[in-house]
């Protein structure tokens, strides 16, 4: 089958020193009429310069609400393969660690029952599954389950939690990120495979400000991890970064945003009062410097891609909460916001567009959040305050 | 299909614990430090020992056949350990020191890049494209390929002056979330829906496609007794929301779609805060296979930032420094009305200050 | 327990055959809907297990455009059948 593909095209994609997507897919497509159909496809809609896949799709698996993508393809006569070509997101582990035998048993599974072709991983973190028949699902999900493996979320649910690798393979870990993630996936079952919200909820765990989840940009919740006291200072290493002729003044003293550190020498000086623990020199400096003992994470919500009213970072809810099992605190919080959010939010409404709506101050007070200057870069300048307290008349005293 | 096994739901990811390589279980939470060694290759040591990380690129839309290569060689020389990273490269995981060639030796073989980490260009965070997508206004996969082909030395070296991220998004949906990279490539619609009034009635809500909107462009209407929509065009941005709603209102014009290209987005708190991209070009035709005005458009970009930026400082970091005037004095791109803000808050872009530079 | 599961289960599917063709109906549209009719007699997780029994035997399925719903059985638009 592979031989008589015809994508000319396509084959432009082939040279290069990146690997190439066209030469892999090929690499199927003799076993796999979906991957054949696929490129056949797809070189069409390089020669059109447009896409032919239908929108949207009643597909998945009983009972679960999300986890499979449905997906059609607009020419099922001229690429059969790909007339059913739907998705399914496999929830992957915390910090996408594998091992060969538990990744070659789910490729087993995608051979038999799917295309053989995977994203590794979806912008959400899923393992992506890409393209398979409605009457393979639920094969494909029994086979899943059996060793072990469920389906992430998708639609108006909580999406697939995911993280860093944190504490597994990380010196700059606030906080366990693998053992949050896993506890709120499991934790919240239900909203993850059943959508019952508004519209999508989806929440990244970074282990420090670093964030190399994105979760400031691309979760409406995001759990950054952050200490409260001192960077811890290695005075030895710390001259040895010097003695290697490294340019610790231009490097990482002039760079500091709030100008905190001073050197002496071989010696480095740390104003923590004012580090806003951005990570920069800790970064440049691994061996010497190191975050503090007294960590935690804060708690950023609202981050979004531009649908429907701009994009947005998440905002500072909680600058500082301690995380340790069983997470009560934390479980609060988050139940508190989807049940004001349930109530009071639009339909396709998402929780950083809502606050904006019902505004900070309210959504503070409804979910029980102090309002802190740390909220804000700074407080209002415009005078079109809603006073709610005020005195009435002498005679009837005062009124709150 | 086997019918005599228990159907089980809601059972959950496995567990990651069982996917740890000994010497990070043993490790777990009291990491000390990491080295650098070389380009992809970095080493993390704690009081239990050292860890060797191998990082390598992946096309992230990947065959059976890649993922089964990788865990060949995670066999082979990891002890079976491998994991990826949210910027879909994978990470072979080794406390030998010693299988660290032997790693970049079996990668090279396959052809693939070791790399992506310090002052590199990473991979690619991308969506589906044509490949997948119903709405996509050109395809991902593709301009990955055409533009790490371009960038590919960058990736496997550290010469930058930092870190840099690249993100491609198919439409502005944003799936990839392109809004906070360094360098992000978006597909763009530039014309209205074609409303399909023969299947709307069935197929769309009324209120839910009015309301899906930014601009309240969109009202109902009837035609021939039937209930519809129509869109107001001067009001229309082709975002794209309706046809989420809607499946009647395709945006899809292969005269009219193409790419823009966004700069200066970043993530970390390093130095300065999170930011946002800004525009750089409102506009490149969709020209595949290979995208050559995009892939010069990019190239321009990284080799202006890299002649010019000091040590450490990221691409948005650069610009605010030098200004966003001398940003397009250097590459040479057009500023055009596209690059003013009409959305919400567009005034906060506004300069409100006599400090430029002249 | 005042109201059964089972009852809610009843009661929210003859509100979705109602409104099929009209209007999507969220699981917080159903929410609310029992909430309006029992008051505190049913707990937000009743709800949500009405809505389970209705799901898991097949006579109400999960749909999506842009948002998820709870609808009626039918042939997929799209499909190719």
């Amino acid at each position: 089958m592979a031989d008589d593909l015809k994508i000319p095209l396509l084959e432009e994609l082939e040279k290069g020193p990146w690997p190439s997507f066209v030469t892999d897919i090929k690499s199927v497509a003799g076993k796999s009429e979906m991957a054949a159909d696929l490129l056949r496809q797809l070189e069409k809609s390089y020669e059109d310069k447009r896409g032919y896949w239908k929108h949207g799709g009643l597909v998945g698996v009983r009972g679960y609400g999300g986890g499979v993508i449905g997906r059609y393809s607009a020419l099922p006569e001229e690429f059969p393969g790909v007339s059913h070509f739907h998705t399914v997101r496999v929830n992957q582990p915390s910090g996408w660690v594998y091992t060969a035998d538990a990744l070659n048993g789910i490729m087993d599974i995608w051979d038999e029952h799917g295309s053989g072709l995977t994203n590794m991983h979806g912008s959400t973190g899923d393992m992506v599954l890409l393209g398979t028949r409605t009457e393979e699902l639920e094969p494909t999900f029994l086979a899943l389950t059996q060793k072990g493996w469920d389906l992430g979320g998708s639609g108006s649910d909580m999406r697939t939690p995911s993280c860093c690798i944190g504490p597994a393979r990380c010196e700059y870990a606030c906080f366990d990120t693998l053992a949050l993630t896993y506890n709120l996936t499991q934790e919240y079952q239900d909203e993850l495979h059943r959508p019952m919200f508004n519209y999508k909820f989806k929440i990244k765990v970074s282990g420090c400000p670093n964030d190399c989840t994105a979760a400031i940009a691309r979760s409406d919740m995001a759990i950054i991890g952050i200490w409260k006291d001192d960077i811890k200072v290695n005075q030895e290493e710390f001259a040895k970064y010097v003695d290697s002729g490294m340019d610790v003044q231009g490097i990482v003293v002039d760079m500091c945003p709030t100008s905190c550190i001073s050197v002496d020498g071989k010696t480095i000086d740390i104003d923590d009062s004012n580090c806003v623990k951005c990570m920069h020199c800790i970064n440049k400096m691994p061996k010497a410097l190191a975050v503090g003992d007294e960590k935690g994470a804060a708690i950023a919500l609202g981050a979004k891609a531009p649908i429907v009213d701009g994009a947005l970072f998440g905002s500072i809810m909680v600058p500082f909460i301690e995380l340790e099992e069983p997470y009560e605190e934390l479980h609060d919080l988050i139940e508190r916001i989807w049940e004001f959010w349930d109530e009071h939010g639009k339909a396709r409404e998402r929780i950083g567009e809502f606050i904006e709506r019902v505004t900070l101050a309210r959504f503070c007070e409804e979910v029980g959040l102090d309002p802190i200057p740390q909220m804000v870069t700074h407080p209002r300048e415009n005078p079109y305050i809603f006073y709610e307290e005020y005195f009435a008349e002498e005679g009837e005293g005062s009124e709150e | 299909m086997a019918t005599d096994v228990e159907r089980k739901t809601d059972i959950g990811p496995p567990h990651y614990e069982q996917f740890l390589h000994p010497v990070m279980k043993a490790n777990y939470g009291k990491w000390l430090y990491h080295d650098s060694i070389a380009p992809g290759v970095l080493s993390h040591t704690g009081p239990e020992g050292t860890i060797y990380t191998v990082r390598a690129a992946s096309p992230r839309l990947a065959s059976t056949n890649f993922i089964r290569n990788m865990t060949k060689i995670a066999t082979d020389f990891c002890d079976g350990y491998l994991r990826f990273t949210s910027r879909n490269n994978v990470e072979f995981l080794t406390d030998k020191e010693e299988n660290v060639d032997k790693i970049k030796a079996a990668l090279a073989e396959l052809k693939i890049p070791v790399g992506g980490t310090n002052n590199a260009i990473s991979n690619v965070v991308h969506t589906q494209g044509w490949v997948h997508c119903h709405s996509a206004a050109t395809d991902a996969s593709g301009l990955v390929k055409v533009v790490m082909d371009e960038l590919a030395d960058y990736f496997t070296s550290e010469n930058l002056p930092a870190k840099t991220r690249l993100a491609v998004a198919c439409c502005l949906n944003m799936c990839g979330a392109v809004h906070a990279s360094d360098i992000a490539i978006l597909g763009v619609h530039r014309t209205p829906p074609v409303i399909d009034h023969s299947t709307l009635p069935n197929l769309c809500e009324i209120p839910t496609t009015v309301a899906s909107c930014p601009n309240n462009a969109i009202k109902p209407t009837s035609i021939e007794g039937k209930t519809t929509v129509k869109v107001d065009e001067d009001k229309c941005m082709y975002c794209g929301n309706c046809f989420t709603v809607c499946p009647s209102m395709p945006l899809s014009d292969p005269l009219n779609d193409g790419v823009s290209i966004w700069v200066g987005g970043k993530i970390s708190n390093a130095r300065t805060e999170p930011m946002f991209t800004k525009l750089a070009v409102p506009y490149l035709p969709n020209n595949p296979p290979r995208w050559p005005e995009v892939t010069d458009a990019v190239k321009k970009i990284v080799d202006v930032y890299a002649a010019n930026a000091r040590p450490f400082e990221r691409l948005g970091e650069w610009i605010d420094r030098i200004s966003w005037a001398r940003f397009f004095e250097l590459t040479g791109f057009e500023f055009t009305k596209y690059h003013l803000d009409d959305f919400r808050w567009a005034g906060t872009t506004y300069k409100r200050s006599l400090q430029n530079r002249y | 327990m005042a109201v059964s599961v089972e009852q809610l289960a009843d009661e929210m599917f003859a509100i979705v055959e109602e409104s099929a063709g009209k209007r999507k109906l969220k699981a917080g549209d159903l929410q609310k809907a029992m909430a309006a009719k029992h008051g505190d007699e049913v707990s937000r997780k009743d709800v949500k297990a009405g809505i389970k029994l209705l799901i898991d035997s097949g006579r109400c399925v999960y749909g999506y455009f842009g948002g998820s719903s709870i609808e009626l059985p039918r042939t997929e638009g799209a499909a190719n059948e």
